[in-house]
């Protein structure tokens, strides 16, 4: 009732020539320029990485939601209770919800998601991760499904809360993959349209939306016709584009354009900090040189960043000293181990042998260089952030060491880290959880994929670590919780195996003819059904 | 890119003045017969050697992409950094045949191709002529526009320079030197900042009216023009200076007439023959211009095919390219001939 | 009066690839946060970049790199130019068609893809830049240099040789290689400028110097993104290479025009 009574209102008022800012406006085209690239399939189940979740939020949706403090709230569930044990979920479903191409939405159709993102023909990466605990789900009735479990998940909730564990139609997923890669079907406010390959994906609203997330500014269907999804990834040409008028949103702004587009008149800036791990630089510890804790101390007390922050940033960001993002809970900080201290440096790398210097002025050990291979991927960091590392790599030289900077392709990063080759690099882990810490810390994932992935860069290895980081996976008791993942932070900054730097910012950059924008809190992703164009 | 620039423009440079060209003496006749077989014998030479160079281009892209690291199974699988499984790597390769050995997926893809099947582009999951088939008109829109736009700009400047005196020609002459030095990127980035923020006449990214190409094609048309323009002027000099030009004028023909007629005839000459050498100038420089305007086109899907190994789709891009340039070097051949009296009396060249 | 003015140009570049302290005694690498994107002004007479450093120095000090890279990527593009065009005009039917086909289709491959995968292979680097644009140019060169010697080699005077009886390792060295070769250091000085110009186009892909090299390529890609901010910090590298390839090219062209017909 009341959404159709606000449509009426919005109509209305689209008629009527004297709109005031705040009423909402249907109709209208709104275009979109994202820079994080051009997925290679639309169904964010298949591999499962930003391009997809971006476009994915407003065509699909997922079972659970998270409010502006990281709360799960319901969303396609009505709510989720464990068993006594921790081995199983009742997860209840809202019983007036349609998927766009008329399927229901009902048990059935969250055990067909379910097993299209377990099975090995999708392809999945990132909801497979997710789901790793997760042994089967049964159907109870059509509005509970109960997932079962192999050992307990604290973090069940939140993985299900993220876009590349949405809901899509079981009937579409029995499409072939090219098909459902094409146009995922779902419940959002938007439905696929088109789709011209290295242009434009344009989505058209659903007409019978009816399953806003909580804190959503309105209920009902969405008040634009029509998004027009580009794929910009100049950054230059991106901020021209907003400049010009030519789009409406854009997204991976450059810290220098939210400077100029805040003290525009015509253009407005939203930031949101993406949860889960920090941009941080991690260590190699399982191989030389940072295999010895003094010259993991050293480069940590002798990389000088916050000048650099403030100046490439503009001020847009601040220093984190924690592993995890400010929007994910549990994070800690220990700002005290990473105070530079030039002579402390100096003193931990001649203590741990880097005693005589080259001509350089780099150190050297029986012969050897104090070498740190630096492998950046030119997807993942952004161009100030390249800056910073060079500015380490200055910083650092000072007390001797040699950091070489190797700008690479995604598939030639991926390669180095691969086989270990590099002291220190930088890479980017978005999850709406701190059970990212066991992701990226725990020894088990020192082990490579068969890809050859391995998410522990920094090679961490510590029996200590992996069972805090198990038990707060495991537990329910929020306390016990934030004890075992401020113990597993602790941990970490003590060995110096990561260098937190900032967190990973989400800058989306809009014209002010642009109303009632905002990002969904789960992932910080923009969401446009509160959207409307003047 | 580095499309051989520069030295073949420099090729034509060199061989532009040289001297003691004979006034254009009427064409010899000879028997129809010899000349039928001297055309059909010319054509079949074209596409034996159009094929070798298909199938060259193909092999060397196919062995090239395999030297690179990176596994094809894993870009199937969305790319590295998944966590593919084992069964799902090891499916993968069976289905696309990656764990025969290379001569064999060599052997299989060739037979393919002979049969015209470009293959299933791994990255995009659709086929690779379908992929190809949607991205080319843009490319090849872009690339003849630009190539116009620079002949125009060349000629002009090439005729203005060569009548307007020292000074005119001195400042021709910059001008072509200048914009035959200026990078692609750069002058991408100074049109959009000048004539898109600054200015608001043109849209920054391409759209789907024809304002939206202005930037792209002066981008690649500006640098191209300096090129054509240095050659071309050297030529019309020369031309002005040769015997049939002083000859027209005896007869009392109009400057302009002299001008249009012959010299303009003989200064495109080495412009028509560096033609088929721009064509890999634009495919070059449409990498950059597609990266940076946001218009998809073969260029784009070049670089990302490369970066994401995957092997069909660039094997298809190449080819299609390659097969493009020996369709310039024919039909720049036939021109030269057209606009050339003396050159239709020889055989087929190279 | 061009010419003059651009041996100059080229002999002021020449100075700061060899001497680079003299015309600029600073460091090109040293940073300063605080100093970040200032104008150009007193002290910065070409502004700094993001991380503080002075772009005068670094365009001085980047000469050095840049020239190089020109100069060695035109030599690797002459010289195996320099071995398939003689072949092919010297060695008879068979070679000369072999060659010719290889060449065709070195000229149909896109040089973007034959660089990128040299670069993917190795590795992006000034050494993996600069075989990359060797590569891709030397197909022209060998084109020039076939033709050339070619044209050469039926002149009247050679054919007077030949009836003079002289031999033909005496014809080749005496009379064929300067008249066909000579010509081809009007087409170095052309090139090198050429050179430089696409080896920058290569940093600009991300693939050439890496970071912080002071590499006129490399800091045109780190000002791109900042261009509607800080225009000094491409401009003043970007004009360091339009003038030396401007320069090269004026003086490439004064050389053919006195060069031996």
């Amino acid at each position: 009732m009341t959404a159709t009574t606000a449509i009426l209102l919005a109509g209305c008022a689209g008629a009527s020539p004297a709109t005031t800012e705040s009423t909402p406006v249907a109709g209208g085209t709104l275009t979109y320029a994202t820079g994080f690239g051009e997925p290679t399939c639309l169904d964010p189940h298949v591999g499962g990485n930003m391009p997809q979740a971006l476009l994915g939020t407003n065509v699909l949706e997922s079972l659970f939601s998270q409010d502006a403090d990281g709360a799960i709230v319901p969303w396609l569930a009505t709510a989720g209770t464990p068993s006594a044990d921790g081995l199983s979920w009742d997860i209840t479903l809202r019983d007036d919800v349609t998927f766009t191409d008329g399927t229901p939405f009902d048990a059935e159709a969250v055990k067909a998601n379910v097993e299209h993102m377990k099975d090995p023909a999708t392809a999945s990466s990132t909801a497979i991760l997710a789901l790793g605990k997760v042994a089967d789900v049964e159907v109870v009735d059509p509005t509970t499904a109960r997932f079962v479990l192999s050992e307990p998940d604290s973090a069940l909730l939140e993985s299900l809360a993220q876009t590349w564990l949405a809901m899509e139609s079981p009937a579409g997923l029995t499409r072939s993959q090219e098909e459902n890669c094409e146009a995922p079907i779902g419940t959002g406010p938007f439905t696929v349209e088109s789709w011209t390959k290295q242009d434009n994906v344009t989505l058209v609203r659903n007409e019978s939306y009816n399953s806003s997330p909580t804190g959503a500014a309105h209920e009902g269907t969405a008040y634009l016709d029509k998004i027009v999804w580009r794929f910009i990834p100049d950054p230059a040409t991106r901020f021209a584009a907003l400049q010009a008028g030519q789009v409406d949103v854009i997204d991976e702004m450059q810290p220098d354009n939210v400077v100029t587009a805040t003290s525009s008149e015509d253009l407005a800036v939203l930031q949101g900090a993406l949860p889960g791990a920090s941009i941080r630089l991690e260590l190699n510890s399982g191989y030389a040189p940072f295999d010895d804790e003094r010259v993991r101390k050293a480069f940590i007390a002798s990389a000088d960043v916050n000048p650099g922050i403030e100046s490439l940033f503009f001020g847009t960001v601040e220093r984190s000293y924690s592993v995890l993002s400010t929007s994910t809970p549990y994070g800690a900080s220990y700002e005290d181990d990473f105070a530079i201290d030039v002579d402390k440096a100096n003193t931990l790398l001649d203590e741990a042998g880097w005693t005589t210097r080259d001509a350089d002025g780099y150190r050297t050990k029986d012969g050897q260089r104090l070498t740190v291979d630096f492998p950046i991927s030119t997807n993942q960091s952004i161009p100030a952030e390249q800056s910073l590392f060079e500015q380490i790599q200055a910083t650092t030289k000072e007390v001797g060491f040699d950091v070489q900077l190797h700008p690479l392709d995604l598939s030639s990063w991926y390669a180095s880290l691969a086989a270990w080759d590099f002291g220190v690099t930088s890479a980017i882990y978005t999850k709406n959880s701190a059970d990212v810490l066991r992701i990226l810390y725990d020894s088990a994932n020192i082990q490579p994929a068969p890809s050859g992935y391995h998410p522990n860069h920094s090679h961490v290895d510590i029996p200590e670590l992996d069972e805090l980081l198990t038990k707060a996976g495991q537990t329910t008791d929020a306390d016990e919780r934030a004890a075992a993942y401020a113990d597993a932070q602790k941990i970490l900054s003590d060995g110096a195996y990561v260098l937190p730097l900032y967190d990973h910012l989400q800058k989306i950059g809009y014209r002010t003819s642009v109303q009632g924008l905002s990002l969904l809190p789960t992932l910080q992703l923009p969401y446009l059904a509160d959207a409307w164009v003047q | 890119m580095t499309h051989t620039v520069g030295n073949d423009g420099a090729e034509a440079a060199v061989r532009a003045p040289t001297p003691s060209l004979p006034t254009p003496t009427p064409e010899l006749r000879r028997s129809s017969r010899s000349r039928g077989w001297v055309i059909v014998r010319g054509v079949l030479l074209r596409i034996g050697g159009g094929l070798f160079v298909l199938w060259a281009a193909a092999t060397l892209t196919f062995f090239g992409l395999r030297l690179i690291p990176g596994d094809p199974a894993q870009a199937i699988l969305g790319g590295p950094g998944s966590q593919a499984s084992a069964e799902a790597l090891a499916q993968v390769r069976a289905d696309y045949g990656l764990d025969q050995p290379i001569w064999v997926q060599y052997i299989a893809q060739l037979g393919r191709l002979a049969t015209g099947d470009l293959g299933t582009s791994y990255s995009l999951r659709s086929p690779v002529a379908e992929v190809i088939g949607a991205q080319i008109g843009g490319t090849l829109l872009l690339a003849a526009l630009a190539l116009i736009v620079a002949w125009a700009i060349a000629l002009g400047l090439a005729v203005w320079s060569t009548r307007g005196g020292r000074i005119a020609a001195a400042v021709g002459s910059t001008l072509e030197i200048v914009a035959a030095a200026v990078p692609h990127f750069w002058l991408a980035t100074v049109l959009v900042l000048v004539f898109s923020t600054a200015l608001r006449w043109f849209p920054a990214v391409s759209t789907a009216g024809p304002e939206g190409l202005v930037l792209p094609v002066l981008t690649l048309a500006l640098p191209l023009a300096g090129f054509l323009g240095q050659v071309m002027r050297e030529s019309v000099l020369d031309a002005l200076s040769a015997p049939f030009v002083l000859s027209a004028r005896a007869r009392g023909e109009s400057e302009n007439g002299v001008r249009w007629r012959h010299v303009l005839r003989h200064g495109s000459l080495p412009g028509i023959a560096l033609s088929g050498w721009a064509f890999g100038f634009l495919v070059s420089g449409a990498v950059v211009v597609e990266t940076i305007f946001a218009r998809p086109g073969l260029g784009r899907t070049l670089l990302n095919a490369v970066q994401l190994r995957d092997v069909p789709l660039v094997v298809g891009v190449v080819l299609v390219v390659a097969l493009g340039y020996v369709i310039m070097t024919v039909a720049t051949d036939a021109a030269s001939r057209l606009a050339d009296p003396r050159l239709r009396r020889q055989g087929v060249a190279l | 009066m061009a010419q003059w003015v651009a041996i100059g140009v080229l002999a002021l570049l020449l100075l700061a690839a060899v001497l680079p302290g003299v015309l600029a005694p600073g460091d090109p690498l040293a940073i300063d946060p605080a100093q970040a994107f200032l104008s150009p002004r007193w002290g910065h007479p070409f502004g700094t970049d993001e991380s503080g450093r002075d772009i005068y120095t670094r365009v001085v000090h980047g000469a050095a790199p840049s020239l190089v890279i020109g100069v060695a990527a035109t030599a690797i593009g002459i010289l195996l130019a320099l071995v398939l065009g003689l072949a092919a005009a010297l060695g008879g039917r068979v070679v000369d068609f072999g060659v010719s086909r290889l060449l065709e289709v070195l000229f149909a491959f896109p040089g973007l893809l034959l660089a990128l995968l040299v670069i993917t292979v190795y590795g992006p680097g000034i050494v993996t830049s600069t075989i990359a644009v060797g590569l891709a140019t030397a197909p022209g060169y060998a084109r020039i240099i076939r033709s050339q010697t070619r044209s050469v080699a039926s002149a009247p005077y050679i054919e007077a040789a030949v009836v003079l009886g002289r031999s033909r390792g005496r014809i080749l060295v005496q009379h064929i290689l300067p008249n066909a070769v000579v010509p081809v250091f009007v087409l170095v000085t052309l090139g090198v400028g050429q050179a430089i110009v696409w080896a920058a186009a290569l940093s600009y892909l991300g693939l050439g110097a890496e970071p912080p090299a002071a590499e006129w390529g490399a800091m045109l890609f780190a000002g791109k993104n900042y261009l509607a901010t800080a225009w000094w910090m491409t401009f003043f590298p970007g004009l360091a290479i339009v003038l030396s390839a401007v320069a090269a090219t004026v003086l490439g062209r004064a050389l053919q025009r006195r060069g031996p017909r």
